[in-house]
């Protein structure tokens, strides 16, 4: 009977945290219904929320049912909806998901930190599978600065330590550079191909052919419409034959072609052996993993809700900016 | 040998699904209970307690054992208000970890409706130590035998509240009583205090007219100061 | 400070071929160069003016790991009573807190500024010292936040370490001569007092009667963590006052202590970096282990200080000369150049002046003494200050000109 009292304290803490977390939902409530009811006040807000609702369209097809029966789907929250997809288009803003090592203060400082940074430079909205051009300052090249152009074959890291890598095929060798990219050495980052590609990560272009990562430096930017959906590459990289740099076989490649009659028959073996011994079948329903692997919804709206705003701000400034300067006048002739 | 093998790279969230915040206490790791049948094994150790929860409301479990499964049973209610019945993944996620089929339903008819409206900030589940007769467990090495077992049970479950928090303080109990002492005096003191405030206020002397801080106090002190002196006013 | 070197003489002294020396009786000015300690005895000795010198391994039987605290100490933390309290007293009791207090609960996992709770203290009685070549400042209570990386002005990458300065404040001055009394020649200098700072305020209620008596003379809520710091006389500060980041200045060298990671008990592999032994080839058994531990013949034994398994971390460490680059004075932050503070995310520090004097650059009397009172400050402090070589992230981007 007494251990049941001694318990009794943990569970206060949760109910003590009430009143907080009704108050912080009341204010969003408030926020959202301005923002909606004068759109002609702040403009940058809702630039911001309908970007969101535009990138709603594409990128959340886990819903499938939103046309459904309110009764049946009642989870509803405006907020939320409109700043999930950011998650994909400024991902760096999220936190290490790692418990032991977050703080608030540290995140909420490197966040400053970071639209500090964005106050200077155009980072573009980019994905694994896009082609880049990157400009930074470089002491030992002539006219010191350097130039280079790939396709984002990974995205690592978050916040202040977010980095990504281009890869080109320069003179028939393969280059992977890894940029930091809040380093403040770079002058400028061009989206020149905007795409997605079907995996996380492109790390196996490092064992196909090299057409399939061979870039011109001089490429010119592919303009394309600013409200349609990002479009998904659904190409097919054919491997090389073995040997590889990595096991491949080991991740579920959704961009590569049929590569079964490469695998030796202890391969196979040792793969479903690999297989059963992790739990391999049932690991997606290990609800608690994914949950220390992500960043809660409530937590991702509190972030993108505090700083969506100067984003929006920035953004349009800077490409104000940006279109200013590659405007020429035309002059008469003769 | 881990599976997918781990690459070296800097961690990030992932990305793909968007997940309730949980409202009980997270350990950075899971526990570390013994797992026999593998990874697999014990996610079905796991959904068993899940399953027993979901039909019975409120059961007996080994305490770290529940407590690693109160995780589960959160995590899966919060998917399935988040998404309902009609989204395949869910569904599949509520066959997986309920596996009698009878009771899937009961997930979505019947605690669904239940938490829907439930206050932000309070946890579905409630996990509290069971008392524990260690004479049973004299004989067994475990130095731990007094927190065997806790019993795991659902919120706005119909059975009557167990004893212990929510049973209500003993009013009689010996600090109770002199603590409600303590207070009365404390709050009769209050009073007085304030009584001899006001008496003094009707009783303010008239203040010397050379002295400008006694000058300043009265007016202080009475509330609509009929005069200002000449310092004031500068 | 007490002086690290210390055990390592005691060491000496325990040693079989320390009895000579033991027997000289006084011991000079000990110098430590890689594992070789040169002992210089005094004058009056049997061998004066002589030069001794013995190996000694880093590792010893000292104990340098304590798992508990001391018994002198007060006891910490109040058992949870089992009765519970009716709401009325409740109310009541928290009544009482706040009024005698104010605010007292600091929740470092929370967005907070680390900005100290409201001071007791109303005026200041103590007479403000003035700053003298060797005088000693006091040094200030930090939580370590985490670590992210910033660049310089020539776009050289660097890691920073964030600690935050929570809510500090001075509890208690001893004077020197009381020092002397209690301690005698433990400390490396004879006119120091100590002065007592605690950090982060909370609830009375968690807390022993014992230990609650240490706040008695300062009026503050009782802090989760206290430590003492070595000042001169007149670098005292009165019992109540609040400590900011701003106690430093950036460009300063500072001294960091505290505890290491806690792994655990390990083996060499992770503890010494050994190598191992090969994967296949024959061998069985023995991946991990670390293989031969000594000779035949007289030294058939285990010697002294042999890398072994055992318990790795959770060891006082202190880090000389560290730079602190930036500070952030709205959320109380030190950013110290590279990642070598010890301990993790969360852990408590304790930050002060260094002592190596031929190393700090940074003219000493420019640095706030006693300590920096931002009320008396006749400007508005400004949120951020940077080392001048490191890159602000407000400016535009590195642009490197070329020569001509």
């Amino acid at each position: 009977m007494l251990k049941l009292f001694r318990y009794g304290f943990a569970e206060l803490s949760s109910i003590s945290q009430l009143s907080r977390c009704l108050s912080i939902g009341a204010c969003s409530r408030a926020f959202t219904s301005q923002a909606r009811r004068d759109p002609s006040e702040t403009d940058e807000a809702t630039a911001a929320i309908n970007e969101g609702e535009r990138l709603n369209l594409e990128s959340d097809s886990t819903r499938t049912n939103s046309n459904a029966d309110p009764h049946q789907n009642p989870y509803k929250n405006e907020m939320e909806e409109t700043f999930a997809p950011f998650r994909f288009v400024y991902p760096e803003f999220l936190p290490d998901p790692t418990i032991k090592w977050r703080n608030r203060v540290r995140e909420k400082l490197e966040r400053m930190d970071m639209l500090k940074r964005r106050s200077n430079i155009d980072i573009p909205e980019f994905y694994v599978g896009s082609i880049l051009s990157v400009t930074l300052s470089d002491r030992n090249a002539p006219g010191k600065t350097n130039t280079f152009v790939g396709i984002c074959i990974q995205r690592e890291g978050t916040a202040m330590r977010s980095m990504f890598t281009l890869r080109n095929v320069v003179d028939g060798h393969g280059v992977e550079i890894t940029f930091d990219l809040y380093n403040p050495t770079i002058l400028n980052i061009t989206c020149l191909r905007l795409e997605k590609r079907l995996d996380e990560n492109l790390r196996y272009l490092r064992d196909a052919p090299p057409e399939y990562s061979t870039f011109p430096f001089d490429m010119v930017p592919e303009l394309r419409n600013p409200d349609a959906p990002v479009p998904i590459n659904t190409l097919k990289v054919k491997l090389n034959p073995k040997p590889w740099h990595a096991k491949w076989q080991l991740w579920d490649l959704k961009g590569v072609e049929d590569f079964s009659h490469e695998l030796e028959s202890r391969e196979w073996r040792k793969l479903n052996t690999w297989k059963f011994s992790e739990g391999y079948e049932t690991a997606k329903y290990d609800l608690m993993k994914t949950y220390r692997s992500t960043i809660p919804a409530e937590e991702q709206t509190e972030i993108y809700s505090e700083v969506h705003q100067q984003l929006a701000k920035l953004t349009a400034s800077l490409r104000k900016q940006k279109r200013k300067r590659t405007f020429v006048k035309p002059q008469k002739t003769v | 040998m881990v599976f997918p093998p781990p690459i070296k790279v800097h961690a990030a969230p992932k990305l793909v699904n968007l997940v309730s915040k949980l409202n009980v206490r997270v350990l950075p790791t899971r526990r570390r209970l013994s797992q026999p049948d593998g990874p697999e094994g014990r996610l079905k150790r796991m959904r068993n307690i899940v399953t027993a929860l979901v039909k019975n409301e409120r059961i007996e479990v080994r305490y770290h054992s529940g407590d690693e499964a109160r995780g589960y049973a959160e995590r899966l209610i919060s998917e399935a208000i988040r998404y309902g019945d009609l989204h395949k993944p869910t569904m599949d996620l509520a066959k997986f970890w309920i596996h009698d089929e009878a009771a899937v339903p009961k997930l979505f008819k019947v605690l669904v409706p239940r938490y829907k409206q439930w206050p932000s900030g309070l946890p579905y589940t409630r996990m509290l130590k069971a008392p524990t007769n260690i004479a049973d467990y004299m004989n067994s090495t475990s130095l731990y035998a007094q927190h065997l077992f806790g019993v795991l049970e659902l919120r706005g479950n119909p059975f009557p509240p167990l004893p212990g928090p929510f049973a209500k303080p003993h009013p009689g109990a010996i600090h109770n009583v002199l603590l409600e002492e303590a207070r009365k005096e404390y709050f009769r003191s209050q009073t007085n205090i304030e009584k001899q405030a006001e008496q003094q206020t009707q009783a303010v002397p008239v203040p010397d007219e050379e002295d400008p801080l006694e000058q300043m106090t009265h007016n202080l002190l009475s509330e609509s100061p009929t005069t200002e002196s000449p310092e004031s006013k500068k | 400070m007490t002086s690290t070197l210390l055990p390592s003489v005691r060491r000496t002294f325990q040693t079989g071929r320390g009895q000579l020396l033991q027997n000289a009786g006084v011991v000079g000015p000990l110098w430590k160069l890689g594992n070789l300690q040169f002992l210089l005895n005094g004058s009056n000795t049997a061998f004066g003016g002589s030069v001794t010198f013995i190996q000694t391994r880093e590792m010893s039987k000292v104990k340098h790991r304590h798992t508990h605290p001391r018994h002198i100490w007060a006891k910490k933390r109040r058992e949870r009573n089992d009765q519970e309290l009716t709401d009325d007293n409740q109310s009541f009791l928290k009544k009482i807190i706040y009024d005698t207090y104010g605010p007292t609960t600091f929740d470092w996992r929370a967005e907070n500024t680390g900005m100290p709770f409201v001071s007791p203290l109303k005026q200041i009685i103590h007479e403000r010292g003035v700053w003298e070549p060797r005088s000693i400042r006091t040094g200030v209570i930090a939580r370590k936040i985490g670590i992210h990386p910033m660049w310089d002005k020539e776009g050289k990458r660097m890691l920073t370490t964030l600690l935050q300065v929570t809510d500090n404040h001075v509890l208690k001055y001893i004077p020197p001569e009381v020092v002397q009394r209690n301690y005698g020649k433990r400390f490396t200098r004879q006119d120091v007092g100590l002065l007592l700072v605690g950090a982060e305020s909370a609830d009375p209620q968690r807390f022993t009667k014992e230990y609650l008596n240490l706040f008695e003379e300062s009026g503050l809520p009782p802090k989760t963590k206290i430590s003492r710091f070595m000042v001169t006389p007149n670098a005292k500060l009165q019992p109540g006052t609040p400590l900011f980041a701003t106690h430093f200045k950036v460009g300063q060298l500072v001294e960091i202590f505290g505890h290491t990671i806690d792994h655990g008990f390990q083996g060499v592999m992770k503890r010494w970096g050994f190598k191992g032994m090969p994967a296949s080839h024959g061998v069985t058994k023995s991946h991990r282990r670390g293989g031969n531990t000594g000779g035949g013949g007289e030294k058939a034994r285990i010697w002294p200080g042999t890398k072994l398994p055992g318990h790795m971390g959770n060891r006082w460490r202190k880090l000389k000369g560290q730079e602190i680059v930036r500070i952030n004075t709205k959320y109380n932050v030190l950013y110290i150049r590279g990642p070598a503070v010890m301990g993790e995310v969360g852990s408590f520090v304790t930050v002060c002046d260094t002592f190596m004097s031929s190393v700090e650059t940074m003219d000493k009397s420019t640095i706030p003494f006693p300590t920096h009172y931002p009320e008396e400050s006749e400007e508005t402090i400004p949120e951020e200050y940077y080392v001048p070589n490191l890159f602000n992230f407000g400016e535009p981007s590195i642009v490197f000109e070329e020569k001509r």
